[in-house]
C-alpha cells in the first residue's frame, strides 16, 4: 500500500458518529470517551496516564490488553499489533470496551 | 549454494519467505510480500537528520561544570552508545544481505543499518565538542571491563550467523571441522535458529539496552544540562523506535508462520531462548546502572529508579513480542521520560505531521483543482 492510500484511508474514515460517547472499563475504573480523539489522549485527560513512546503508532509503546470491544484506526499503524491487543495512541474505540495493562 | 549479487533466475519475489530463499535480484518495489517494510523505509527517511546541525557550543560549558561522577556517567554513557551503533552500523547488512530474499527487507535493512551509521558520527560529533583528546574516550570502549562485557553480548549472535552463514556459502550443507572452533553443524534449521536469535538479541539490543543512557541523557536535560547532547538523543530515541518495531515485525512474522512455515517451529523451539536474552540483557543494564552511580548520583536518578525502569521497559518489549512479561514492576518509575521520547512531529498541527511521512519531492496525488486556486496562471 502507498502512502496516498494510507493518507486517503484516513479522511474517508472520518465518522459520521463522532459525538457518540463510549465507556472504557480498566479495572475498577469506567472512563466516557468519544470518537473524536484516540484513546490515549482522552485517558491522559482522566489522569490515567499508560505508557507511550511515539504517539504515531510505530513503536508499540502503548499496546494495551483490549479485553472487548471494537476500536479502528484511522490509518494503519506501523507497529506490530499483537491479536487481543490495541495501540491505545492512535486507536479510536468504536463501541463500549475493556482494556487491560499488564498480566 | 552461494552468494550471488544478481540471481539470473527467473522467479516470484512475493513468493519468497524474508529469509533464505532466493538470492534478490531485481530492487522492485511494484508488488510487495510484505509491504510494512517499504512503509518502515519511507518513514526512516522522513526522519533523517544530521548531528551538525545540532548545537552544542553550550553542553561544553555545561560538561566542565559537571561534577566529576556526573561526567563519569555522561561519559560512559556515550561510550556503551558508541559501541552499540559501531556493531548496528554494520552488522544487519554483513548478517542479514547475504540471506535476505525480499527486495523490499533488504532495502529496509540498509536503511535501518544506514541510520546507525548517523548516530555513530553523532557520537563523534558530542565527543569532539566536550573533550580535547577524543581517542582516550574511544580507546576505552575496547579495554573498559564494564563495556566489553556487553560487547560479547551483544554482537555473539550475529557473529555465529555470519560465521555459519559464510560456511553454508562456500561448503554446502554438512558438519564441517572448523579450526579453533570444531565441529559445526549446517543445516536449514540451525541456520533459521541462528537467525532467529540474532534477530531476538537485535530486538534486544534496540528495545531495551538503549534506555539506560536515554533516561541519564534526558535526566540532565531536565536539569536544563547537556541539552544539545538530549535533542541528539530524542532523534536518535526516535529511529530507535522505528528499529525495534522493524524486529518485532520480523520476530513476530517469523512466529506466525505465515511467511516461511518451518520458522514458526523454529520460534515456538526459541521461546525460552528469547526470553532469556530478554533477562540476561535486563539483568546486565540493571549492573550497568550500578556501574554508573558507583561515585554517586544525579538528581532525580539513582541505580535503583533505573533498575526499576529496565525491568519495565524489558515487560513492555517482551510483551510485543507474544512473551509473557517477567519481571514484577508493572508501572514506570520515571513517567517524565516519555515527553521526551516523543517524537517532535507529533507537536505540529495534523496537516504538517501528515506531510512529514510523505518522501521529499513525492507529489500528493489527492490533489484537487481547488488546491492550485491560488496560483496565478
Ligand atoms: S505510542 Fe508509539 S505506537 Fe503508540
Ligand atoms: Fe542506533
Ligand atoms: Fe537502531
Amino acid at each position: 500500500m502507498t502512502q496516498t492510500s494510507m493518507t486517503s484511508i484516513s479522511k474517508h474514515a472520518l465518522p459520521e458518529t463522532k459525538d457518540q460517547v463510549h465507556r472504557v472499563l480498566i479495572g475498577k475504573k469506567q472512563i466516557l470517551v468519544t470518537e473524536e480523539e484516540p484513546l490515549l489522549v482522552q485517558l491522559e485527560r482522566a489522569g490515567i496516564h499508560i505508557e507511550y513512546q511515539c504517539r504515531e503508532g510505530y513503536c508499540s509503546s502503548c499496546s494495551v490488553k483490549l479485553l472487548w470491544g471494537h476500536v479502528s484506526y484511522p490509518f494503519e499503524p506501523l507497529a506490530w499489533v499483537q491479536s487481543g491487543y490495541m495501540l491505545a495512541c492512535c486507536a479510536i474505540v468504536k463501541s463500549d470496551i475493556e482494556i487491560a495493562f499488564f498480566d | 549454494m552461494s552468494y550471488s549479487t544478481f540471481n539470473r533466475k527467473h522467479f516470484d519475489s512475493t513468493k519468497e519467505p524474508m529469509f533464505f530463499g532466493e538470492n534478490v535480484n531485481v530492487a522492485r518495489y511494484d508488488q510487495q510480500k510484505h509491504p510494512i517494510f517499504e512503509k518502515l523505509i519511507e518513514k526512516q527517511l522522513s526522519f533523517f537528520w544530521r548531528p551538525e546541525e545540532v548545537d552544542l557550543s553550550t553542553d561544553r560549558k555545561d560538561f566542565q561544570r559537571l561534577e566529576e561522577h556526573e561526567q563519569h556517567i555522561f561519559l560512559s554513557n556515550l561510550k556503551y552508545q558508541t559501541l552499540l551503533d559501531s556493531v548496528q552500523g554494520r552488522s544487519p547488512n554483513v548478517a542479514l544481505l547475504p540471506i535476505v530474499s525480499l527486495p523490499e527487507l533488504e532495502t529496509w535493512i540498509e536503511t535501518w543499518s544506514f541510520s546507525e551509521t548517523i548516530h555513530s558520527r553523532s557520537y563523534t560529533h558530542i565527543i569532539r565538542n566536550i573533550v580535547n583528546d577524543p581517542t582516550k574516550i574511544f580507546d576505552d570502549i575496547v579495554t573498559n571491563e564494564e563495556i566489553t562485557k556487553r560487547a560479547d553480548s551483544v554482537s555473539k549472535y550475529y557473529d555465529r550467523l555470519i560465521e555459519m552463514v559464510s560456511i553454508y556459502n562456500t561448503m554446502g550443507m554438512g558438519t564441517f571441522n572448523i579450526p579453533g572452533k570444531g565441529d559445526i553443524e549446517i543445516s536449514m534449521p540451525k541456520l533459521k535458529k541462528a537467525l532467529y536469535l540474532t534477530v531476538a538479541s537485535v530486538n534486544v539490543l534496540e528495545a531495551v539496552r538503549f534506555y539506560v543512557s536515554f533516561a541519564c541523557s534526558f535526566g540532565f536535560a531536565e536539569r536544563t544540562l547537556m541539552e544539545g547532547n538530549a535533542k541528539i538523543i530524542k532523534l536518535i530515541a526516535r529511529d530507535e523506535a522505528l528499529h525495534l518495531t522493524g524486529t518485532q515485525h520480523m520476530l513476530n512474522l517469523m512466529a506466525s508462520g505465515k511467511d516461511d512455515p518451518e520458522m514458526a517451529i523454529i520460534a515456538e523451539e526459541c521461546k525460552e531462548e528469547m526470553r532469556n536474552i530478554f533477562v540476561e540483557a535486563a539483568e546486565q543494564e540493571k549492573d550497568w546502572a550500578t556501574y554508573l552511580f558507583k561515585d554517586g548520583s544525579m538528581i532525580g536518578l539513582n541505580a535503583q529508579i533505573l533498575g526499576q525502569y529496565v525491568e519495565y521497559i524489558t515487560n513492555v518489549r517482551m510483551q510485543a513480542v507474544g512473551l509473557e512479561t517477567y519481571f514484577p514492576t508493572k508501572h514506570n518509575p520515571i513517567p517524565w521520560i516519555n515527553a521526551w521520547l516523543v517524537s517532535d512531529n507529533v507537536q505540529v498541527a495534523p496537516q504538517e505531521a501528515e506531510i512529514s511521512s510523505y518522501l521529499v519531492g513525492q507529489t500528493d496525488n489527492s490533489l484537487d483543482d481547488s488546491d492550485f486556486d491560488d496560483f496565478d496562471l
